[in-house]
């Protein structure tokens, strides 16, 4: 017990202090490690190799954090909530699937522009709203059930995109890679701005402080007059709405959409949620953090290449990067069972 | 306590209750291989249908399926093995051996027990790129036919070549390999260091792997774009999906059709970069050809057309021909493949025999 009055007193303990002390409690403190490697991160490989810091490799870093940011925007969400999404991959094609079939393509003659790119988020919501309902009614775990939906999503656009890839070829969503403004790709500032809703979610909604108390303890705040059930399906269709302007983003880079094209994104956004700081046990992180971990991932790979580390070890690379960084970030003595 | 032990007993009860329906259920769906067709089932055996490769692949397989008059059943074994084998076996059960089969095993151990089980059943095979290099068609005469593969050394060489030419015989390039653990992946690359052996003048600035895939040779392309910059003169692809991801990233920076590309499998977006320049090349082993033929050689067999006991080494385990679609052929290619469907003549078994396949 004394433990955790401690731990109040030193929570509380900043309000009265300067706000110097106050920043360096912050960077002593376990939640700020992330930033500490992205930073050590950043420097290591400019002195490696300067080049890393030219504006156009910064602009080409952030066009490809775009569809991992805001994928991970929507995940982040779910793993806050102590759950996990695992329709990611599903989703993702669904979306692209949606926006290239209606939009301006070389497979049928619709040209619904910007309508279809409604369209495809849309129909990423719908299926996000449909992973939170089909667990809250039918009381299957987040896990299966969003597998269920991953596969129902992929089946769907195997069978809508017949198996091929199909080009998009309408101008003003291929600008959403093409065309920059103020130096950064438009899909860079599409990313930005989901970036500031989630921001907005998380810290200024009802819904983004009743999903950090559910992840906290879901007795507790099912207790307390939270709806978990509306907040648990709230939670999903805003993922699901991420997950579509990912699918937007990823369409309009490759300029093509196959049903495969979110190939690899679940374990790319899982990572970067943990590795930014966010629990797997939920309650825990944030949107900020996540951001962090986005960064983290892509630097790492992007630095990989220009250090020309080889491609046989690069995967050992990140797979120690990703354990150190959980380790660093987490406060493991406060964990009491590891599973 | 006892409550809990009391609520999982429950679950373990349920658990045996559905292991039991299961099993009946098996027993009460046995009986279909009473019903063996007369005439044989034609059935393609692929990895998956979510790639625009085996899309093509089925669509020759029903193109030949169609011009006999048969059924054709397409199996996916959705890259696990097991379900791959266990479908083909249902299938000969089902069909009492009555059928052909045509496949492209998911992995290269995978085709001995999918030959055991077509020659126990009677039933005649094609397998195509997988196989493991002990197990040869001679030793289950007549019923496995003929293994086809294609020559990714000269497939991954030839597109070198013609790369290395459209950047004027010198300058850097980078390249793009498949999965690093991948046979075809490692054969390809094995064309392309012949080629650079070949062109002293050609540097290769770096070797990368994208797994295959589009948005992974995106970001890679990016990144080598960064660190040698004006030194990529050209890239080098394994395979078109991630060529195209390479175009992108070559597009966002407008050097598409500056810097040209080259790829394998001959799919339409490369197919269609080819014809605006922004492609050097790409060669295809023709998957409507590989998904028809398969089924039309073993037919042929079963139907005694020809005898597989008495042919050739090099009609048993062969290389096909490759396809290259570059800029003198392409709107030849696009008008007869892409356009229509392409006509193949399914009698002509052997026409794109390149030779045995080296051990």
């Amino acid at each position: 017990m004394t433990a955790d009055i401690d731990n109040l007193k030193i929570a509380r303990s900043p309000e009265r202090t300067s706000t110097i002390l106050r920043a360096v409690r912050g960077l002593a403190n376990r939640r700020a490690a992330p930033l500490f490697v992205l930073l050590a991160l950043c420097v290591l490989i400019t002195l490696a190799n300067p080049s890393f810091i030219e504006p156009r490799n910064l602009v080409r870093i952030a066009n490809s954090a775009a569809v991992p940011l805001t994928l991970a925007m929507g995940l982040t969400f779910i793993i806050l909530l102590g759950s996990i999404d695992l329709s990611v991959e599903g989703s993702l094609s669904i979306a692209a699937m949606v926006v290239v079939l209606l939009a301006t393509n070389d497979a049928n003659t619709n040209h619904y522009g910007w309508l279809a790119v409604i369209a495809a988020i849309a129909a990423s919501t719908v299926m996000g709203f449909a992973s939170g309902l089909i667990q809250t009614l039918l009381r299957i775990p987040s896990f299966m059930a969003t597998l269920g939906v991953w596969f129902i999503g992929l089946g769907i656009s195997v069978y809508m995109l017949g198996g091929s890839a199909v080009r998009l070829m309408d101008p003003s969503i291929r600008d959403l890679a093409l065309a920059r403004f103020a130096g950064l790709p438009l899909g860079v500032w599409v990313a930005l701005a989901a970036f500031a809703l989630a921001c907005t979610v998380q810290f200024y909604t009802r819904l983004g402080r009743h999903i950090v108390a559910v992840g906290g303890g879901e007795d507790l705040a099912e207790l307390s007059g939270v709806n978990v059930r509306r907040v648990r399906i709230l939670a999903f269709g805003l993922a699901g709405f991420f997950f579509g302007i990912a699918g937007v983003l990823s369409a309009a880079q490759l300029g093509r959409s196959d049903a495969v094209i979110a190939d690899g994104r679940l374990f790319a956004a899982v990572t970067a949620v943990v590795v930014g700081g966010t629990a797997l046990t939920g309650g825990e992180g944030g949107v900020i953090n996540t951001l962090i971990g986005v960064l983290i991932v892509t630097i790492l790979g992007n630095g990989m290449i220009l250090l020309g580390v080889s491609p046989y070890v690069q995967q050992t690379v990140q797979g120690l990067m990703i354990i150190a960084a959980v380790a660093l970030s987490l406060d493991r003595l406060r964990l009491q069972i590891v599973k | 306590m006892n409550n809990r032990f009391s609520l999982r007993f429950g679950v373990m009860n349920r658990r045996s209750f559905l292991t039991t329906v299961a099993a009946g259920a098996t027993v009460a769906a046995l009986p279909t291989k009473l019903f063996a067709a007369d005439k044989p089932t034609l059935v393609t055996s692929i990895r998956s249908l979510s790639n625009p490769y085996h899309a093509v692949w089925k669509a020759g397989a029903e193109a030949f399926a169609s011009s006999i008059g048969l059924d054709h059943v397409t199996l996916v074994s959705e890259g696990n093995s097991e379900k791959g084998i266990a479908d083909i076996k249902a299938l000969l059960a089902k069909t009492g051996g009555n059928m052909v089969l045509n496949s492209d095993p998911n992995d290269t151990p995978d085709a001995r027990p999918i030959v055991e089980a077509c020659a126990k059943a009677g039933a005649y095979v094609v397998t195509q790129w997988n196989k493991p290099k002990d197990l040869h068609p001679q030793d289950f005469n007549p019923f496995y036919v003929s293994h086809i593969e294609f020559d990714g050394v000269a497939s991954g060489k030839q597109i070198a070549e013609i790369l290395f030419k459209s950047i004027g015989g010198s300058g850097g390039i980078i390249a793009l390999g498949g999965q690093i653990s991948n046979t075809a992946a490692i054969e390809r690359k094995k064309g392309l260091e012949e080629a650079l052996a070949a062109n002293p003048n050609i540097k290769l600035l770096d070797f990368q792997v994208a797994n295959w895939k589009s948005s992974e040779a995106y970001d890679l392309t990016g990144n080598l774009l960064t660190r040698f910059g004006d030194q990529v003169k050209g890239v080098w692809a394994a395979n078109d999906d991630m060529g195209t991801g390479a175009l992108e990233a070559l597009r966002a920076e407008g050097l598409a059709g500056k810097v040209p590309v080259v790829g394998v499998d001959g799919i339409k977006a490369a197919v269609d970069a080819v014809r605006n320049g922004e492609f050097a090349a790409t060669v295809t082993s023709d998957p409507f050809w590989q998904g028809g033929m398969g089924l039309s050689i073993a037919m042929q067999a079963l139907q005694k057309k020809f005898d597989p006991t008495t042919q050739p080494a090099d009609h048993r385990e062969f290389y096909g021909k490759a396809v290259l679609i570059a800029k003198d052929n392409v709107e030849e290619y696009y008008k007869n493949n892409i356009e229509s469907q392409p006509k193949v003549d399914w009698n002509d078994l052997w026409g794109r025999v390149t030779g045995p396949i080296r051990t």
